[in-house]
């Protein structure tokens, strides 16, 4: 046994993931509470060439899992392999789809505790604690291990819980997991990839999101939200409805079933703030909302709330931007 | 080729929610509904039989009794017969418990493709898939905003940062699929006739061959504390005002705040 914190770092396309930059400030943080060393599970494109440099993020120890663009999943039964015999205290995984993949095959490899998706995660007492948002966030619950549960437990972080830092002891001491077959998940195999056309942002890096929702009424009326985020410096999101009318790519879509996104600023256009919406941003630093409707239940929530036709509002607001900053 | 579609009974979205004193949702008093999630699931398989590639669908609930009422509903929608485990000693169930008890019972019905939801409302760890799988010791395909199965092999589309993949794997798998799978079908009223007389077996933990004691008190988790979120300022609103107007204020508020 031991008071390390492990956590899972993805790489694609030969760089580490945000993600993990993420997770290694956070290992960091909770294995200087426990006494511990923070620990990295490299896995991906480009994770073992990388792997050293993961100690200015703040990892110790660098365990790479492997090194090809396989799914997550593939890599379950070497990062089982490495973490059965250290049982480390805890094991940080991104609450991404990969990530949720890769921690719940280690959660019925190895029966393991899991707790999250989390935005609060730390040692307290030698004990890991979690504080979760449940049923649709109307209730807070902090959680730990039960008493003689098995290690490591694992603790899915949502993005933009952790701040990423350089100030890490540099190269990080690397290795190789334990050879293991991967077994069943090794089964599943990518038989086609369609990469976009045109460039998606990854909105949970994003600190200033414009949104629209069903109330854009078009593509087209996307355009006045592109250039209100290109004055604030941001990027485009929005509600399921104008995901699913084809407006923007899914992958911009907020929400229960879309990112979950922390910015410093969320501003809405045409989104009525369902609830399915609003676990998707409602940990946004500032929230300022535009709806026609004075009911909305957006405004309920916002910190900002302007009643008013969107499509009069946003070009005189990016104007006003763009006059302040001298652009 | 049969599929087995896990569904988990949820407190209806909307619906008010209690505690009781050991911090668990006091599910009897909250309305309840199939985990919204859970229903594209159901369509997902439904569509695969209206298809041809799938000749049954059964359902597969862990919950107390009342989740019955939630597999007479996916039964209204269509499908040929539900499994309900239920057991006394189940209450509290984390994601593992629930995984070992899903995982005995996929074990016993031996379905070509164990189908869920990419997420429960309640619980939303979007770990159950995973770790049935894994203790099952059979392939995931998890994510799918499509699921085919031809030749022996399931695939599903599944997004990526910028598009998506097309995965696949050798049948039997473990699946889920998300909200873009399209719509979940209405109940009709033949549908909700014709679910009566369709079979819904119950079984104990016993009769999956686990005990109360191997599900070491249902969960390797434990809640401490249970709390209402932060309160939220209260909303500042600009209304009645020109376009002219209300985008100078915001831009006040936004410079006020630096984030301009
Ligand atoms: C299982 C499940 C998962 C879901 N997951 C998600 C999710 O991840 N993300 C998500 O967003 N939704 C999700 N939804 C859908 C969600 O319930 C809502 O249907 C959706 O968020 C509504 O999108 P909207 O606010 O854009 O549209 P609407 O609710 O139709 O609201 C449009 C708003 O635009 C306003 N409006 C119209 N014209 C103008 C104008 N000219 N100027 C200003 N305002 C205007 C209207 O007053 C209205 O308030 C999910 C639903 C289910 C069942
Ligand atoms: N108690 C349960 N009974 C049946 N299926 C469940 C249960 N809990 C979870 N599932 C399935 O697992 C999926 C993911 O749930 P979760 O891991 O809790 O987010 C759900 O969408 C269901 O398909």
């Amino acid at each position: 046994m031991s008071d390390d914190i492990v956590f899972l770092a993805e790489f694609a396309d030969g760089q580490a993931a945000r993600s993990a930059l993420e997770l290694a400030a956070g290992a960091a943080e909770l294995a200087g509470q426990s006494g511990g060393a923070p620990v990295a599970l490299a896995y991906g494109a480009g994770a073992r060439a990388g792997a050293a440099a993961l100690g200015a993020a703040g990892a110790a120890r660098v365990i790479v899992l492997g090194d090809d663009p396989a799914p997550a999943i593939t890599f379950a039964a070497r990062a089982a392999a490495a973490v059965q015999q250290a049982e480390p205290l805890g094991l940080l995984a991104p609450a991404t789809p990969n990530g949720r993949d890769l921690a719940a095959a280690l959660v019925g490899l190895l029966e393991l505790p899991a707790f999250g998706p989390v935005r609060t995660a730390r040692v307290e007492g030698g004990a890991l604690r979690t504080e979760q948002a449940t049923l649709q966030g109307t209730v807070i619950t902090v959680s730990q291990p039960a008493d003689g549960a098995p290690r490591p437990a694992v603790i899915l972080v949502l993005a933009n819980t952790f701040t990423p830092s350089d100030g890490g002891s540099g190269e990080a001491e690397v290795a190789d997991a334990p050879a293991a077959d991967a077994g069943a998940f090794g089964k599943a195999k990518v038989v086609e990839s369609h990469p976009a056309e045109a460039a998606v942002t990854n909105l949970e890096e994003a600190t200033v999101i414009v949104a629209g929702g069903r109330g854009v009424g078009s593509e087209e009326g996307f355009g006045p939200l592109h250039d209100l985020a290109a004055a604030l410096g941001g990027a485009v999101g929005a509600s399921r409805a104008a995901a699913d009318a084809g407006w923007v790519p899914y992958q911009l879509q907020i929400g229960q079933t879309g990112k979950v996104v922390k910015p410093a600023l969320y501003l809405s256009a045409g989104i009525s703030g369902a609830i399915q919406h609003r676990v998707g941003m409602q940990s946004a630093e500032h929230v300022v909302a535009i709806n026609k409707d004075p009911d909305a239940p957006i405004g309920e929530f916002a910190d900002l709330f302007v009643v008013g036709d969107l499509f009069a509002i946003v070009p005189k607001l990016t104007e006003e931007i763009k006059r302040r900053k001298g652009t | 080729m049969k599929i087995v579609v896990c569904i988990k009974q949820v407190p209806a979205t909307t619906a008010e929610k209690r505690y009781t004193a050991d911090f668990r949702l006091d599910r009897a008093a909250a309305e309840s509904v199939i985990n919204p999630l859970d229903e594209y699931a159901i369509e997902q398989a439904l569509r695969l039989v209206e298809s041809g590639a799938v000749e049954t669908v059964a359902y597969l609930s862990m919950g107390p009794e009342q989740a019955g009422e939630a597999l007479r509903r996916a039964l209204a929608m269509g499908g040929d017969e539900a499994y309900l485990v239920t057991d006394g000693a189940l209450a509290g169930a984390d994601e593992w418990a629930t995984a070992k008890v899903l995982a005995a019972a996929l074990d016993k019905l031996a379905p070509d493709v164990a189908l869920m939801g990419m997420a429960s409302d309640d619980a939303r760890g979007s770990l159950v898939p995973g770790a049935v799988a894994a203790l099952r010791g059979m392939p995931l395909l998890s994510y799918g905003s499509e699921l085919t199965i031809h030749d022996g092999n399931a695939r599903i589309r599944r997004l990526t940062a910028t598009g998506y993949d097309l995965i696949e794997a050798p049948l039997p798998v473990v699946a889920s699929v998300t909200d873009q799978v399209g719509e979940p079908r209405y109940a009709s009223l033949k549908g909700i006739m014709a679910a009566r007389k369709k079979p819904l077996e119950t079984w104990a933990l016993d009769d999956l061959g686990l005990s109360a004691g191997s599900l070491r008190g249902a969960a390797l988790t434990q809640v401490v504390e249970a709390k209402p979120p932060e309160a939220k300022p209260p909303t500042e609103r600009i209304e009645n005002v020109s376009a002219d107007e209300a985008a100078a204020k915001v831009a006040d508020w936004l410079a006020a705040r630096k984030l301009i």
